[in-house]
């Protein structure tokens, strides 16, 4: 063979930019004069940097594949709930730059402009004003649940620090909230409407869409007898649908009711509605329900107050998050509907019993 | 606006050399807008990770020159080559695209087709590499494990020599040399005077 090992030499030098004038000048004289020359060197060009190219592109796509499975199989923490500091690193960071990109996805508005004076609010309810209130409303129901009921759990320690509002996903003790109502806290504990308090673990969260799936940590739990009465709808649901939803805004159920105004929710937001309902703090997390009791979503924010709609995250969302846990072939979701053919006033009261408040607690 | 594009210039090119904190922070950012994009035009959250992906892949052999200047910013380059892609996606599954009108997609037509030729180059390049690659399966062993080594996984001459059991860096690199001239047979054929096919032999 005519090519010894210096071509390839010369042509890692060349593609690695190493060579000096001198060689280069070099090069160019015996590539002008020797058309077989010429022609090796070409290829053992072309081959050393398609060989690097594809290499450095291979290393690409796999680091991308990395990210891409870190994101979708964000933390989920067992046990205990630990917010992920780095999130908030990335919502600073995406804050800051959010000027150069014309749209703004919902979390960086929903984590950078959590102050006030925002165009998009979320609904938790952030206690420390009616602190003291609760504390009384909290001692009064302790007394009365020692009394009444010594099986139940004494209320968590320490202060509530936001409330929101979460509803069951399967009689065993699995359910569904708003993540932002969640993700400040160190204790989750639920207070169905008996009064009792559940602790309750995180199993899996999607920030971007807020969800939150959790579990209550109690063994043997049910939330009521038998099957959920309700099912999820795995599609979205038209312009005009009625729906009505329970929330705890305060410590009793509330019911409130409206339509779906827009298919998407804020900017456009696919995995969301936009909804014309009343809703308040406290009723992030609350289940969005349509006249046949099928589960559309749940709340996630309100508009400000010139924009003054109400958006909920669809329920595809949280299924598409429930597929994402360990348990999920395990899970028992509600096969049928059991509110289909009920008056309103009984659907409404069958809900209750798996609608809840949702207390976060941190020291 | 002097100091942004500095910024978005300076992210290309760490983007370029591969480095995964930009690569992450480009990619978080981007991201949820193309998949919310995706999801109202009939896609699935798989398919945004797929077509983002090949965006990001696309962003990153443009930058591989440094010459690459963006004329528009780096998510809106993004979602105008993961728009192109998911269009193409719908043809070639034979589904019409859904076109939802929408306000901020106004003139967006105009980016599409200009991001086309870049599509196209990118695609010429997979297409060049996927013959590599078939070629560099046919190569037999070592070559085949020990040019990967080297290309694919980054490992440098002193790595190899001790993993493939040469006495010095030296051999080993020898070894290198003479398995790129077995590649280089096998991807152009025998070595003669007569030009193949699509090379290029310098003209004076």
């Amino acid at each position: 063979m005519s090519i010894n090992n210096n071509i390839w030499e010369l042509a890692e030098a060349f593609v690695a930019g190493s060579l000096s004038e001198g060689e280069i000048t070099e090069l160019n004289d015996r590539v002008a004069g020797d058309v077989a020359f010429a022609s090796e060197f070409n290829e053992a060009v072309n081959l050393v940097r398609s060989m690097a190219g594809s290499g450095k592109q291979k290393r690409f796509r796999s680091m991308l594949r990395d990210i891409q499975a870190q994101s979708a199989n964000a933390p989920a923490a067992p046990k205990r709930i630990v917010l992920p500091a780095h999130f908030w690193r990335t919502a600073a960071v995406a804050a800051s730059v959010a000027i150069l990109t014309s749209a703004i996805t919902i979390w960086s508005i929903n984590y950078s402009l959590k102050k006030s004076d925002s165009q998009y609010n979320t609904i938790s309810r952030e206690v420390g004003v009616i602190k003291k209130v609760q504390a009384q409303q909290q001692a009064q129901q302790n007394k009365l649940i020692e009394i009444i009921n010594t099986k139940t759990k004494p209320a968590p320690p320490s202060d509530v620090k936001y409330t929101g509002t979460g509803f069951a996903l399967t009689n065993d003790g699995y359910f569904v909230t708003a993540y932002h109502v969640i993700s400040d806290g160190d204790s989750v504990y639920i207070q169905n409407h008996d009064g009792d308090y559940y602790k309750a673990f995180l199993v899996n969260f999607d920030a971007d869409a807020d969800v939150a799936i959790l579990k209550i940590e109690k063994k043997n739990f049910h939330f009521g007898k038998g099957e959920l009465p309700y099912t999820f709808s795995g599609s979205k649901a038209g312009l005009g649908s009625g729906i009505f939803t329970l929330g705890y805004p305060k410590d009793e159920v509330v019911y409130s009711e409206g339509y779906i105004s827009a298919r998407n929710g804020f900017q456009g937001n696919g995995l969301q509605y936009t909804l014309e309902l009343p809703a308040g703090h406290g009723q992030s997390g609350s289940p969005v329900i349509d006249g046949k009791g099928n589960i559309l979503g749940l709340l996630t924010a309100v508009g400000s107050q010139n924009e003054a709609n109400t958006y909920a995250v669809s329920s595809k969302a949280v299924l598409e998050l429930l597929h994402t846990i360990p348990a999920a072939s395990s899970l028992h979701l509600p096969k049928s509907n059991k509110l289909g053919h009920m008056s309103h006033e009984q659907q409404i009261e069958k809900m209750e019993a798996y609608t809840f408040s949702v207390k976060v607690y941190k020291k | 606006m002097q100091s942004p594009i500095n910024t978005e210039q300076q992210l290309l090119a760490a983007l370029a050399a591969g480095e995964r904190k930009t690569t992450e922070q480009i990619y978080q950012q981007h991201y949820h807008i193309i998949n919310s994009w995706l999801i109202k035009n009939g896609g699935s959250s798989a398919d945004a990770a797929d077509v983002f992906q090949e965006a990001m892949v696309v962003l990153f052999g443009k930058a591989q020159d440094e010459d690459f200047r963006l004329t528009c910013s780096i998510g809106t380059y993004l979602f105008a080559i993961s728009k192109h892609l998911w269009y193409k996606k719908l043809q070639q599954q034979n589904r019409s695209p859904i076109f939802l009108q929408d306000k901020s997609e106004e003139g967006d037509n105009d980016i599409g087709i200009a991001y086309e030729e870049d599509v196209n180059v990118h695609n010429e390049r997979e297409a060049h590499y996927e013959q590599l690659n078939s070629a560099l399966d046919q190569i037999g062993e070592p070559c085949r494990s020990l040019l990967k080594a080297y290309y694919h996984n980054d490992k440098n001459m002193q790595e190899i020599a001790a993993d493939f059991g040469y006495t010095n860096p030296d051999n080993a690199k020898n070894q290198k040399y003479k398995c790129l001239a077995r590649l280089r047979k096998l991807f152009y054929g025998e070595a003669s005077p007569r030009p193949s096919p699509g090379e290029r032999v310098r003209s004076k």
